[in-house]
């Protein structure tokens, strides 16, 4: 292609300088005649089609690990709205109780599925005292074996061992938690054996159970005989006959984490975007009085010695103490403070901007205060704004953190992701921390990419990033 | 320079004054039940009696002129329900040693580790230690610290096979709430340093000194680590504020014996008296904070001038 078109320019170009070289020629003698088209001299006019917005979009986007997040966030953002009216959801607040036994279906752990195990056809099974008219709730567990007492072992398997232990035969667990008793060769069989802990003797070679707790299993795929019941085909054992699965598991009260997580991130959020927007406001409008009007530029300055000085904790604490938690006294006490730092920033920016030419220019011309206000001067404050902004929702959603530790956050009954990690803060060295996992993970996501991208787009809205 | 240093210390006491007055304003629109140990069995005369003996039922302004007059003798009055009326000022000279001891130990500790990583990040620019400093700063500033201090309680405990919580005469219990509280600040320094050497390194000092062949580390060391180092000067004392500040999850989290436990515990006890006690000297700390910061920054950068430029501005 590009041979090609050398070959046909060629022509054109000598046959163009040919007409430039005579029309030169022509104004050296007739210095006032029409000047000849020059295509190098028409580039050299110094237009470039230059603009704010977009040079500050392409510097963004060049930034992969920002527009990552940005992703990342908007999808996340945008699922914690969809999250409620999808199929299947549980209510955030909802205790749920066990449709068979009654019981509150506390710390289940987090799962893909509620099928617990799958039994192959011929499995027998115990069928317990719960049950309706489609499910039955089943166990295999025959007995339980207390710690040390002596049992025969007459088959040795690597993870189970078939015994026979007071009449019944059935299968012990062989694994490190056990601890079972065995001979030089236990292959050799019968031998007496005992279990250094407390185990079960199940039906099976295969737990059926729920960690001892009932499973539950669709009649029709059992033949049940008085207490013992044979599975006719292959079947699925489910912790809850509801196929809902909790893809975070339940808390110690039974409510599904996952309706908690993210509704605890709409607060969240809510809390962190209206907290942003109340700074940006009063700070704009501070701002901008505060370095424009010469006169207030006295008082204002004393007035921010005074709330600059306290630090912003305590303000948050005292008021948070005062007045009875919840999310308006939250948003009231951070807002408090949050704004000084966007004002003084706007205020400094404004006093450097505002005696420019332009402006004086335009004051001359008879332009209204507030039109120069909002078309001269807040364009450049612009990538400030956003910043400070975008900085303010992780910030928001930390402080609500620490004033839910403190004790003086939100009520239980209104989830945020303060309340889940203080919550979860106390069994994170038990096997129930996925409580606490999860609410972290969202939370971190959100702050990081919101510092990330706050960063990255401050960058980018920087003139001097923009070559 | 006098003159300065007089009209900064004026207007930090006026400052003082204005927050005290509001603070203890506020305190005054809590519930009353915050002053009594045993408010539901009390008869509704006793209460009277006892709210007149303590001033409270008197008009504000008398109250505040009370409070204030008391303030200056040194006396801030007596709990109500942490330790029934104990005078604050003896609860606290017990408990505030420990806050300032581990407070200044963290402080040295973060110094000693975020000026190296600042400075080591400013001298290798998008290598290494630049982006592992730049992942540990926003890890840092961007994860609510209420977060990250519970798994480094649990797992670091765990790790270093030391008890969770403080003990004062086990030394080994004061590396991980001394850690914690240095966290912030180590990225705090790492984070100002670097963005300060950066700049001093595009100066022309730099570039004559380079030329002239002066070792690159001595550079770096000599000049332009020192020029850094004076804006960074002024953040000293508001650190100690941060640390102060983030001493209060701190100090609760490993039950510390320290001023900031002591304010968890004190607001989930409702004793009035207390809370507006400790509000008021973590105002102080503040307010004092920022002050020695701005007259450590005249006192050791000769380039600031007092000279006013009336009308410049």
């Amino acid at each position: 292609m590009g041979l090609f078109r050398n070959l046909k320019a060629a022509p054109v170009e000598k046959r163009m300088s040919a007409e430039l070289e005579k029309k030169i020629e022509a104004g050296k003698k007739n210095p006032f005649g029409f000047a000849p088209y020059n295509p190098d001299a028409a580039e050299k006019t110094g237009y470039s089609n230059y603009s704010y917005w977009g040079s500050t979009f392409r510097v963004f986007f060049k930034n992969k690990l920002a527009v990552t997040l940005l992703i990342v966030l908007v999808l996340l953002m945008a699922f914690t709205f969809i999250q409620p009216v999808l199929p299947k959801q549980h209510k955030a607040n909802l205790i749920i109780n066990h449709p068979i036994t009654g019981m509150q279906v506390s710390n289940v752990p987090p799962a893909l599925t509620t099928v617990k195990a799958k039994a192959p056809k011929g499995t027998e099974l115990i069928v317990k005292e719960y049950g309706d008219e489609q499910w039955i709730a089943v166990g295999n567990v025959l007995s339980d074996v207390k710690a040390r007492e002596i049992f025969t072992v007459i088959e040795y398997g690597k993870d189970y061992c078939k015994v026979d232990y007071n009449g019944m035969t059935g299968y012990v667990k062989n694994d490190f938690t056990t601890q079972l008793k065995l001979p030089a060769d236990p292959y050799k069989v019968p031998y007496e054996s005992r279990s250094g802990f407390k185990t079960k003797l199940y039906t099976s070679p295969v737990d059926f159970s729920n960690d001892g707790d009932d499973l539950f299993v669709e009649k029709k795929y059992l033949s049940i005989s008085g207490d013992t019941a044979v599975t006719t085909e292959e079947c699925e054992l489910r912790i809850l006959p509801d196929d809902a699965p909790f893809l975070f598991g339940t808390n110690n009260l039974g409510q599904d984490l996952w309706a908690l997580v993210w509704s605890g991130t709409r607060t969240s959020l809510f809390i962190g975007f209206v907290v942003a927007l109340i700074e940006a406001i009063i700070g704009i409008v501070v701002g901008v009085l505060w370095g424009y009007v010469r006169k207030l530029d006295r008082l204002l300055t004393e007035i921010y010695n005074v709330v600059n000085n306290i630090p912003t904790t305590i303000v948050l604490i005292l008021i948070a103490y005062i007045l009875r938690p919840g999310v308006g006294t939250l948003i009231f006490a951070m807002s408090l403070t949050g704004w000084v730092g966007m004002a003084r920033f706007i205020r400094n920016q404004i006093i450097i901007i505002r005696d420019r030419d332009y402006n004086l220019a335009s004051r001359c011309l008879g332009t209204g205060t507030l039109r120069i206000i909002y078309r001269n001067l807040l364009p450049y404050l612009v990538s400030v704004i956003t910043l400070r902004m975008s900085l303010a929702v992780p910030g928001a959603i930390g402080n609500e953190v620490f004033i839910t530790y403190i004790g003086l956050g939100l009520p239980v009954s209104t989830p945020s992701l303060g309340n889940l990690i203080n919550i979860g803060r106390k069994l994170i060295s038990t096997s129930h921390s996925y409580q606490l996992v999860f609410p972290t993970i969202v939370l971190s996501i959100i702050t990081i990419s919101f510092y990330i991208i706050g960063n990255a787009f401050a960058d980018a809205a920087d003139p001097k990033n923009h070559l | 320079m006098t003159k300065y240093v007089l009209k900064r210390l004026l207007s930090a006491i006026l400052t003082l004054v204005i927050v005290l007055t509001v603070v203890f304003v506020l305190v005054r629109q809590m519930p009353i039940e915050g002053y009594f140990d045993n408010y539901d069995k009390l008869d509704e005369n006793i209460i009277q009696a006892k709210l007149d003996k303590m001033g409270l039922n008197d008009p504000m302004p008398v109250q505040l002129l009370h409070f204030f007059k008391n303030l200056l003798k040194g006396d801030l009055g007596t709990s109500a329900r942490y330790s029934v009326d104990a005078p604050i000022t003896g609860i606290i000279a017990q408990k505030a040693p420990v806050s300032a001891l581990l407070g200044i130990i963290s402080m040295i500790l973060a110094m000693a580790l975020g000026l190296p990583l600042g400075a080591a990040m400013a001298r290798s620019k998008s290598k290494f230690w630049d982006k592992f400093g730049t992942a540990f700063i926003v890890f840092v500033n961007a994860v609510p610290a209420a977060v990250y201090y519970i798994y480094l309680q649990s797992y670091g405990a765990k790790a270093l096979g030391v008890p969770m919580l403080f003990n004062r005469s086990e030394w080994q219990t004061w590396i991980l709430p001394i850690f914690s509280m240095a966290l912030g600040n180590i990225a705090y320094y790492a984070m100002w340093l670097r963005r300060y050497m950066v700049d001093e390194l595009n100066k022309d000092y730099v570039k004559l000194a380079r030329a002239k062949g002066v070792e690159n580390k001595k550079i770096t060391m000599r000049h332009v680590f020192r020029n850094a180092f004076v804006p960074m000067v002024q953040y000293i004392p508001t650190s100690l504020m941060y640390t102060i500040c983030g001493s209060i999850y701190i100090e609760s989290l490993y039950s510390v014996p320290g001023m900031g436990g002591l304010l968890v515990d004190v607001i989930n006890r409702q004793d009035n008296p207390m809370v507006q006690a400790i509000v008021m000297i973590y105002s102080c700390i503040g307010i004092i904070g920022l002050l020695l910061g701005d007259l450590l920054m005249t006192a050791i950068d000769p380039r600031i001038t007092f000279a006013k430029k009336e009308g410049a501005r």
